[in-house]
């Protein structure tokens, strides 16, 4: 176990922006916070780094009883990242690298082949203000790199990319959670599937789901009826969600999303009701929920 | 102490890379030999351009050196003290506004070292320009007044830094205290205001009070001697310098973005 969150608590202003939050994460293990925007990730995650203190609640990092720094473990990629604009990319890479204890030596190795990894040594002495927004965040990338932290804490790494840009940081991710612990947030499933082992899922500041990314697949592989009106009214839905064998109903832009008890007595009850009210159905397809479906779900709460 | 090596030698490059080093000190000069020449060229211009009679050019009382260099020092007074304050007010504030400081603090540095680094480079930076700036007024209050010897000069020089290192330490505890640049300058000002008028008010029962400085510094000036409410302001604006430093570190880990 590398780090340990029992009941993580931060007030503002008596509002609970972050809510008894408890989980663990192992070494080397890669785990996504996901969350709608003001879910309370990125206050996690600044806590976590030790830019706010919690109101409540503890956070143990492997190797922090010592007398060591615990910020000498963890690397933390902020959200926006933003650096001194009259520094160049390796100056400011060697100054935070110097903060982290490297020698000046160790410091601009490690700058050049940071740059390199991240792909802008070209623009390692330019100054930053002259940096594109993806080329800050790449920047921001290699500054968390620069001590080779243990523990690496990155706030929404590929939201601000444009396609290729995030398929490169993605690729980036996927070879750095082989070297370190990952912890990152985002809002779009996707990514989180694609890189991590495993899922927290917040809202709210509560944790709302978490596991392992294979046992949460399985846990929300239920049966479903995808539905598709020409015209719906709100009555409609709560007429559906009260048919036999529906569990519950989502409504969205692209149509109306059943959860079924039993597809059988579902199909039947759905495919009766639209006849008995002449609704004007477009399409009826069964199949199965995935996680994107628990994760709108959530965010629609 | 690496560290605070580190962070010093980062302030240091961005008075470089913004100019300041040239500006500042240059700014510092003007302000100090502006004194000294247009009192002495007062009378010539007003003959030339002014127009008046002649009886009330002999109205203008004759300045003694020790004059001059005090009109210098309320010169630094107002606009050393501004330029401070505007080159002061975002040491801190700017980078935690911007949210530069995030990725400075959540590497292991202490707070002390970063508040330090700030705090040192602003007091050299600006002692420097003022120790320049009273070099000159110095050098032409010599040769268009009557001379101020160099010892006077010195005490002169070192009991007013520590007014001006008073005024930094102020703002840069009061970027400890509020995220906003604006607000830092105008809570400073504020303060000095407020400073100003218990000084009007109380500096009988209070001559040690740091805003009577200029006042005990002129008294040196004319008397040729250092009077115990000097030494003793000498010794409150220590206290308070060190004091405001000290809470400034407390107030910094407290304040949360």
């Amino acid at each position: 176990m590398q780090l340990q969150v029992k009941k993580l608590t931060k007030d503002f202003n008596n509002i609970k922006a972050v809510d008894e939050l408890s989980f663990e994460l192992n070494q080397g293990e890669c785990v996504a916070l996901l969350g709608a925007n003001g879910a309370g990730k990125t206050t996690t995650l600044r806590m976590l780094a030790g830019l706010l203190k919690p109101t409540d609640g503890t956070i143990e990092i492997e190797g922090s009883n010592g007398k060591k720094d615990v910020r000498s473990e963890i690397g933390y990629l902020p959200q926006h990242p933003v650096f001194h604009g009259w520094m160049t990319g390796m100056e400011f890479l060697v100054f935070v690298g110097k903060l982290a204890h490297l020698s000046q030596k160790e410091a601009k190795t490690r700058a050049i082949e940071l740059l390199e990894r991240v792909g802008i040594s070209d623009a390692a002495n330019m100054r930053i203000h002259k940096y594109s927004g993806g080329m800050k965040q790449r920047l921001g990338i290699a500054q968390s790199l620069i001590h080779q932290p243990r523990l690496l804490l990155m706030d929404e790494p590929v939201s601000s990319l444009d396609p290729i840009g995030r398929r490169e940081v993605l690729t980036l991710l996927k070879e750095l959670k082989k070297e370190t612990t990952l912890l990152f947030s985002t809002h779009i499933l996707n990514d989180a599937e694609e890189i991590s082992d495993g899922l927290i899922v917040i809202d709210h500041g509560k944790i709302k789901e978490k596991g392992s990314l294979e046992a949460l697949q399985k846990k929300y592989q239920n049966q479903k009826i995808d539905l598709h009106f020409e015209t719906v009214e709100e009555k409609q839905i709560e007429e559906i969600e009260a048919l036999e064998g529906i569990e519950s109903v989502l409504a969205t832009a692209d149509g109306i999303t059943c959860m079924v008890s039993d597809l059988d007595v579902a199909r039947e009850s759905v495919l009766n009701a639209t006849l008995s009210h002449n609704w004007s159905l477009n399409y009826f397809t069964t199949g199965k929920t995935t996680l994107e479906d628990m994760f709108m779900e959530v965010l629609n709460q | 102490m690496n560290q605070f090596k580190t962070l010093m030698n980062k302030e240091w490059l961005e008075h470089w890379r913004n100019f300041s080093w040239i500006w500042v000190p240059i700014t510092f000069i003007l302000i100090g030999i502006m004194d000294p020449i247009t009192t002495y060229y007062l009378p010539v211009l007003l003959e030339e351009f002014g127009g008046f009679e002649e009886e009330i050019i002999f109205e203008i009382p004759a300045m003694s050196g020790a004059d001059v260099l005090m009109m210098s020092l309320s010169e630094y007074s107002m606009f050393g003290v501004l330029i401070i304050i505007l080159l002061t007010m975002g040491t801190i504030a700017a980078e935690r506004q911007s949210g530069v400081s995030d990725l400075i603090l959540v590497k292991p540095i202490s707070t002390v070292y970063y508040i330090l680094s700030k705090w040192l480079t602003k007091v050299i930076f600006f002692i420097t320009s003022f120790i320049l700036g009273m070099l000159f007024s110095w050098y032409y209050t010599n040769l268009l007044f009557d001379s101020i010897s160099f010892s006077e000069w010195f005490w002169t020089i070192l009991f007013y830094s520590l007014w001006l290192i008073f005024v930094i330490t102020l703002v840069v505890f009061y970027n400890t205290l509020f995220n906003k640049q604006a607000v830092v300058a105008g809570v400073s000002v504020l303060t000095l205001i407020i400073m100003s008028i218990i000084n009007g008010v109380f500096s009988n029962r209070m001559p040690w009070f740091p805003n009577n400085i200029s006042a005990l510094i002129a008294d040196m000036l004319n008397e040729g001697q250092i009077s115990t409410d000097l030494w003793i302001a000498f010794f409150v604006m220590i206290a308070i310098i060190s004091s405001l430093l000290l809470l400034s570190f407390t107030t910094f880990s407290k304040n949360e973005k």
